[in-house]
């Protein structure tokens, strides 16, 4: 594909009467690695979310892959998606959760193995030796057979990152991925990212509070406040010289938080 | 004594009818349970609107009520029932909507958590149901089922009404030939008790092996 792979266009949000996504629109080109920053309430968060389906737009269009995610063809007429075009739209996306969500009920391995099972239809034994890959590759072979229970929050999310993975999709989403655990524990899911932005071509969107490693991973930073874009750029210019008041009012904030930029 | 011994058969013979329609009754309660239960979470309003209606008319009617329409009312209709077959779509009915509002808690209990990951996993809505809510949601319901299964057993005493020769129908038998209340309703009152204990061990059991893998999940 030569376009972006993500189209967001005049794109409105509301809770009630809450206004979260005020006519945003901006694109997302292929491999391009994302970090979505600003205060809690900008926005940033549901726009994962809505990526992922798991909440529906009240005004215009995302396109995923050169095809629209809420809206299908029917009769010549554009018509809100059904649940089968959403299924068909979501093999794109993978994400992962700020509480990981894993299931408690399933081992490691079948925590990871369930979609791939369900929904491509592998065998068994293929989505296995794969989630044992994965498994691996995020320092946790030796976990396959543990219970969620049984690890730690780190451990945890680098699970949920495996397991969003098996499924191979195109656009991998993270939504504070880090918030919810130790101080101790965050590196260890920073370094496995990190070596998934280095050795994927995977495009990513990731919603953070950690700025310093937004200015490692990020190709591109896109500051929102009250549901609108504010500032955007190389990593650098937006850490190193935000233009905006805004951004530079944030910015403050957070190194006067304790937070390394 | 001999004559006591015959009495006793009587009333065991009358036991097994009270199994059998504790049995087939919560056979029948768990499978209503489960479809009133979903059916009233469906994302389809009429389904929804079925389910309820189901749920509210067989808690909101006395079972007396209900066991006399099935088994008087309903041949009218053409419907002609055994006794047997009315004291159990009775027991099963009304038990049932009790149970699936059990489903419908158990089932809303389960983490949106949960939920947001399966579609992120894009799992099917059946999929979602069957590999990740309902296994969670199931402990939580068991509890409940057995207290439900306790109060269909009680209940099957009201199907001596229809002429079905259980426990107490049994009991009120030796009660007019011996004039003897006392030995004939100790009898059964231990009878009904240990039932109850069976059913509380058994569901128990079968919780604690659902739950042998979710240790320190909640």
């Amino acid at each position: 594909m030569t376009g972006p792979i993500i189209r967001i266009d005049r794109l409105d949000k509301s809770f009630g009467a809450l206004k979260v996504l005020d006519g945003l629109s901006f694109d997302v080109m292929p491999g391009e690695k994302l970090a979505l920053i600003g205060p809690s309430g900008s926005g940033k968060t549901t726009i994962l979310r809505i990526l992922m389906t798991l909440e529906t737009i009240s005004g215009g269009h995302v396109e995923v892959c050169g095809e629209q995610l809420f809206h299908m063809q029917r009769g010549g007429r554009e018509v809100p998606a059904d649940e089968a075009h959403l299924h068909h739209m979501r093999r794109h996306i993978g994400m992962v959760f700020q509480h990981f969500n894993l299931f408690p009920h399933k081992s490691v391995l079948d925590n990871i193995t369930l979609a791939p099972i369900l929904t491509k239809g592998e065998p068994r034994a293929k989505a296995e030796a794969r989630a044992k890959e994965l498994l691996e590759m995020v320092g946790l072979a030796d976990k396959a057979e543990a219970m969620p229970s049984q690890l730690s929050g780190g451990q945890k999310q680098r699970v949920a990152i495996a397991r969003a993975l098996a499924l191979k999709p195109r656009i991998m989403l993270f939504d504070e991925v880090t918030s919810a655990l130790d101080p101790e524990l965050v590196e260890e899911v920073l370094l496995v990212m990190k070596r998934l932005a280095a050795e994927t071509d995977m495009t990513m969107l990731l919603v953070t509070h950690e700025m310093g490693f937004a200015h490692e991973f990020a190709d591109r930073v896109l500051f929102f406040d009250k549901g609108r874009i504010v500032e955007q750029g190389p990593p650098e210019t937006i850490f190193r010289h935000p233009t905006h008041e805004r951004t530079q009012a944030f910015l403050r904030k957070i190194i006067a938080a304790g937070h390394r930029v | 004594m001999a004559e006591w011994s015959g009495y006793l058969t009587l009333i065991l013979q009358g036991a097994l009818v009270t199994v059998q329609l504790t049995l087939m009754g919560s056979a029948l309660a768990l499978v209503v349970a489960f479809l009133a239960g979903l059916g009233r979470i469906a994302p389809w309003g009429p389904l929804r609107w079925l389910a309820t209606a189901y749920i509210e008319f067989f808690r909101g009617t006395s079972i007396f009520v209900q066991l006399f329409w099935v088994y008087f009312v309903l041949p009218f209709a053409g419907a002609s029932l055994s006794p047997l077959a009315a004291g159990v779509l009775a027991l099963g009915l009304n038990v049932g909507a009790y149970g699936a509002e059990v489903v419908r808690g158990a089932v809303l209990s389960v983490p949106r958590d949960q939920r947001e990951a399966t579609v992120a996993l894009n799992l099917t809505p059946y999929q979602r149901m069957r590999h990740v809510i309902l296994p969670q949601a199931l402990p939580l319901m068991l509890p409940t089922f057995g207290n439900n299964a306790i109060e269909l057993l009680k209940a099957t005493a009201v199907v001596s009404l229809i002429s079905l020769t259980d426990m107490t129908f049994q009991a009120q038998v030796v009660r007019a030939q011996t004039g003897s209340t006392l030995v004939p309703f100790l009898t059964i009152l231990v009878l009904y008790f240990l039932m109850a204990l069976a059913i509380s061990a058994g569901v128990r059991a079968f919780e604690r092996r659902l739950t042998a893998g979710l240790d320190g999940v909640r």
